[in-house]
């Protein structure tokens, strides 16, 4: 099929993909972005066992394929009596490995704050949550802002895990499987997806740019 | 000094290692309300690591330093309530560089003393006023020079209303004109009566300042005296060689 009947077959559906694939990464990277604040404050805690949990954390999550890790949520749960939807799956599986890289990300933002910041913090009387709170992940996220954007992008990539199991609704990725099973799509319909995913990375791009100049510390 | 009055600050035989290197050796000084204690003596000394100690940035590894009487408590909150009565002014300003000067003054006495906001930038611009660099309130720090950070760090110390100062060789990462600057906002200070341990170069500021002259070298103190009598007469022949490989150029 050429595009344009694949647009005029497919076109609402092509839509209603774009608006899935938009929202599960939206959910992912929302999550992912919580749990990477988390278990860097445990990554920089005086607290051994939280350091130790949130290392392993991130070894593991950063090095496991995401392909393997939703295999292991929708094939392995079922065995310890826990049944979720594919929907769940994937959104768990693109959640935590891009929060092991948004942690990276914000150790690398803490690294380049001056330790003699912590210790202004630490003469005035603030705790260590409020120095955290205050100090440390106020500026680790004001100079993470580029690598968070490309991490947003690369969770909407990962999102196309989704294609890898009968998600419903359809994501972008998902789509092209089922036109190319319905009908003889072809490289066209990937291409279709392609360019949507392309279109939302560079607004996404675009966007990260934007508040990073708004909000990049002066030194 | 009055000797039955009890000190504010007190160490007490406080010995320190860092490695192999011993950088404090049985270190024994009080430091009384309103006294200007100005610390001085070569580099690697130990005299920066003795400020340090005082509220706790360095731990000790034997001996004992009393705050008001009281030993310094482990970490935790109340080694940070403790912390929140001794202001510190560093050598490299240590503003937060993510704020506003005006807010680098507020955050801690709104988040430490629960001041409240409005409140807080209204007494925070008094200070700023009172340094100089109310001017400069909205500004982030990088956009000021040396001797204006370092002014609203004073501030940013100030304003939780210490009663002890602790100043860490505070004008030794500044350009040379703009030290006089900084040195003329701590003269007026220990002139209100602040209570201020200085560790510094400057010594027309100590001879001018100071109500006592520590000389630090190899982590004792070698010398404690008057500031006129330990620059017109220093006792021992450490300081005289001190003094002058300074005045020597």
């Amino acid at each position: 099929m050429s595009i344009s009947q694949l647009l005029a077959q497919y076109g609402e559906e092509y839509l209603a993909a774009l608006l899935t694939t938009w929202k599960l990464t939206a959910i992912c990277f929302l999550a992912a972005f919580v749990i990477g604040i988390l278990i860097t404050v445990m990554r920089v805690s005086p607290i051994r066992p939280l350091r130790i949990f949130a290392e392993l954390y991130v070894q593991i999550f950063r090095n496991i394929p995401g392909a393997s890790l939703l295999i292991l949520l929708v094939y392995a749960l079922p065995y310890l009596n826990i049944l979720l939807s594919y929907f769940i799956c994937v959104t768990i599986a693109a959640s935590l490995i891009p929060a092991a890289f948004c942690s990276e990300y914000l150790m690398a933002g803490i690294n380049t704050i001056a330790p003699g910041q912590i210790e202004a913090a630490r003469s005035l009387g603030m705790t260590f949550s409020q120095t955290i709170r205050r100090v440390v992940i106020p500026q680790a996220l004001r100079s993470s802002v580029l690598p968070l954007t490309n991490l947003l992008t690369a969770t909407m990539l990962t999102t196309a895990l989704a294609s890898q199991v009968p998600m419903n609704p359809l994501d972008l990725a998902g789509l092209v499987s089922h036109i190319n099973t319905h009908a003889v799509g072809g490289v066209m319909a990937f291409l279709i997806s392609a360019a949507l995913y392309c279109a939302t990375a560079v607004v996404i791009g675009q966007i990260g740019t934007r508040i990073d100049q708004k909000v990049r510390i002066l030194r | 000094m009055n000797e039955t009055r009890e000190p504010i600050i007190s160490l007490r035989h406080v010995d320190k290692h860092f490695g192999a290197l011993h950088v404090l050796k049985a270190i024994n000084l009080d430091v009384y309300k309103g006294e200007v204690v100005v610390v001085i003596g070569p580099s690697g000394s130990g005299k920066s690591t003795l400020c340090r100690t005082i509220n706790r940035l360095e731990t000790i590894d034997s001996g004992e330093i009393l705050f008001e009487g009281k030993p310094l408590p482990l970490e935790g909150k109340e080694l940070a309530a403790l912390r929140s009565h001794i202001g510190m002014v560093f050598q490299s300003f240590n503003l937060f560089a993510h704020m506003s000067i005006l807010d680098n003054v507020t955050l801690g006495p709104v988040d430490v003393l629960h001041t409240p906001k409005k409140e807080a930038r209204e007494e925070a611009r008094r200070l700023l006023d009172r340094v100089g660099v109310l001017s400069q309130e909205s500004k982030v720090p990088a956009q000021l020079s040396g001797g204006q950070q370092q002014r609203a760090a004073i501030a940013r110390s100030l304003a939780m209303h210490p009663k002890v100062m602790l100043f860490d060789e505070p004008t030794s990462a500044l350009d040379p004109e703009m030290i006089g600057e900084v040195l003329d906002v701590m003269t007026t200070l220990a002139a209100d009566g602040m209570t201020m341990v200085v560790v510094t170069h400057e010594m027309n500021f100590a001879r001018r300042v100071a109500s006592r002259v520590i000389f630090m070298d190899s982590g004792s103190i070698v010398e404690e005296a008057a500031p006129d009598a330990f620059f017109t007469n220093p006792r021992t022949e450490r300081a005289r060689s001190f003094l002058q490989s300074i005045h020597g150029h």
